[in-house]
C-alpha cells in the first residue's frame, strides 16, 4: 500500500471507527452514592449510604452495548448514627467492623458488569458481579431513569439516573443479627457522571 | 365526697382512664431520620439526610387516634458532598440562608393535627411543616408501621415510615430553582419506645 492509498483508508475507516467507539464516562464522586437499605426489627427500613463511590460506565448507542464498573469504599459507610453515647461503639463503626463490611480486610465492594440490555437509547437492565467480603456473585441492576444532558460552555456531556438492585447479605457471608436486621439488601445507586 | 366512696370512684375510673389514655413513645433518635430527595439538572435525585432528629409518637389506639410531632435540626443535614478545597461543600451550602438558613431557623418542625386509621393502623398523617418560618400543611402517607411487643427487658417499641411531597418555593426556599427540582420528597422513618 503506497502512501495515497493509506491515507484514503484511514479517511475511510474513520467514521465507521467513530460510530463503533463506546462513549466512557466517569462518575462524579459528589454526585454519585450508593445507598442501601434493610429492615429493621420488621418495623422500620434502615438507610445507609456509602460517601465515597468511584468508577466508570461507557456506553455505545448505535451497538447498544455498554459497561459499568464502580467501586465503593465501604469504610465509608454512613448511617447518621453519630452521637456513640453510652454504648461501646456507634453503629456505623459496628458497620465497618469484621461483623458486618469488614473494611480493615475487604476495604472495598466492586460492581463489574457482564452484560447491559437497553429500551431504545438508554440501558435498561445491567447484568453483574458484586463483589462483597471478598465474594462474588451475579446481582444485577434495573436502570429506573437514566438521561444525558448535552454539553453547553464549559460543561462536558452529563449522564445520570438511578439504578435499583437487590441481594441477601447472607450470600456474601454477612450473617450476622439475620433475626433482627433484614437479610434482603436493597440497593439504590443515584449517579452523576461526566463524558470523558 | 368521703375518702371512702372516693376511692370506690377512683377505681371505677382507673380502667376507663387507663383504656382512653394514648400511649406515648419517644421517638429513638439512632432509628429515627428524615430524608429527602430533589431533582438534580433533569438527570437524577440527589437524597439528603437530617442526622439529629426528636419527637413523639402518641396512640390511642381505642379511639384510633394519633399524635406525630418530629423536630429537624435544620444544621443537620448531609449529602454526603466533602468540603471542597478553598470553596464551600454542598452540606455548607445547604445549611446557608441560600437553602435551610440553619443560623436563623435552627429547626424544622412537623406537627400533627389529624390521623386517619386503617383498622388499627395510622394510614396519614395531617398536619402542619414549619420550614424557614413559614408553616404550610403537609399530609404525610404512612407507608409502613408496626408496633412489636415489650419482650424481656426491651420495651413495647412502634416504627413506621411516612412520605410526602411539597414545593420548597412555598416556603421560600428559592435557590437554584432552575437546576435543582422545586418538588421535595419527604420520607420520616421513625421509632420508639413506649414511656
Amino acid at each position: 500500500m503506497d502512501r495515497k492509498q493509506l491515507v484514503i483508508a484511514c479517511l475511510a475507516a474513520l467514521p465507521l471507527a467513530a460510530a463503533a467507539a463506546p462513549e466512557s464516562y466517569t462518575f462524579d464522586s459528589t454526585d454519585t452514592f450508593a445507598n442501601f437499605v434493610v429492615d429493621h426489627f420488621g418495623i422500620t427500613p434502615i438507610y445507609g449510604r456509602f460517601n465515597r463511590t468511584t468508577g466508570k460506565f461507557t456506553l455505545d448507542r448505535a451497538a447498544k452495548s455498554g459497561s459499568l464498573d464502580v467501586t465503593v469504599d465501604v469504610a465509608s459507610v454512613d448511617t447518621g448514627d453519630i452521637d456513640k453515647g453510652n454504648r461501646p461503639r456507634a453503629r456505623d463503626d459496628h458497620l465497618r467492623s469484621a461483623d458486618f463490611f469488614n473494611a480493615a480486610e475487604f476495604p472495598r465492594m466492586t460492581y463489574k458488569s457482564t452484560a447491559v440490555t437497553f429500551a431504545g437509547d438508554a440501558p435498561k437492565t445491567i447484568e453483574g458481579n458484586l463483589t462483597l467480603l471478598g465474594v462474588t456473585k451475579p446481582v444485577s441492576l434495573d436502570v429506573e431513569r437514566f438521561k444525558c444532558n448535552p454539553p453547553s460552555g464549559t460543561s462536558k456531556e452529563r449522564c445520570g439516573g438511578l439504578a435499583r438492585g437487590k441481594l441477601n447479605r447472607s450470600d456474601f457471608g454477612m450473617n450476622r443479627t439475620l433475626g433482627a436486621i433484614g437479610n434482603e439488601i436493597q440497593l439504590l445507586v443515584a449517579f452523576g457522571a461526566d463524558h470523558d | 365526697m368521703k375518702h371512702r366512696s372516693m376511692v370506690i370512684a377512683l377505681a371505677f375510673a382507673a380502667p376507663l382512664a387507663a383504656q382512653a389514655a394514648p400511649e406515648t413513645y419517644r421517638l429513638d433518635p439512632r432509628h429515627t431520620f428524615t430524608y429527602f430527595s430533589v431533582e438534580h439538572f433533569g438527570l437524577s435525585n440527589q437524597y439528603g439526610r437530617f442526622d439529629r432528629n426528636a419527637g413523639r409518637l402518641t396512640l390511642d389506639r381505642a379511639a384510633h387516634a394519633a399524635t406525630l410531632d418530629v423536630t429537624v435540626d435544620a444544621g443537620s443535614v448531609t449529602t454526603a458532598d466533602p468540603p471542597a478545597a478553598g470553596g464551600r461543600s454542598r452540606d455548607d451550602m445547604l445549611r446557608s440562608s441560600d437553602f435551610f438558613n440553619a443560623a436563623e431557623f435552627s429547626q424544622a418542625t412537623f406537627k400533627s393535627t389529624r390521623v386517619a386509621f386503617s383498622g388499627d393502623t395510622p394510614t396519614a398523617v395531617e398536619g402542619n411543616l414549619t420550614l424557614l418560618g413559614t408553616t404550610r400543611p403537609l399530609t404525610l402517607h404512612v407507608d409502613r408501621f408496626k408496633c412489636n411487643a415489650a419482650q424481656g427487658p426491651r420495651k413495647e417499641r412502634c416504627g413506621g415510615n411516612a412520605t410526602a411531597a411539597f414545593k420548597r418555593s412555598d416556603f421560600g426556599m428559592k435557590f437554584g430553582m432552575g437546576s435543582i427540582g422545586d418538588e421535595v420528597t419527604l420520607m420520616i422513618v421513625f421509632e420508639g419506645d413506649k414511656e
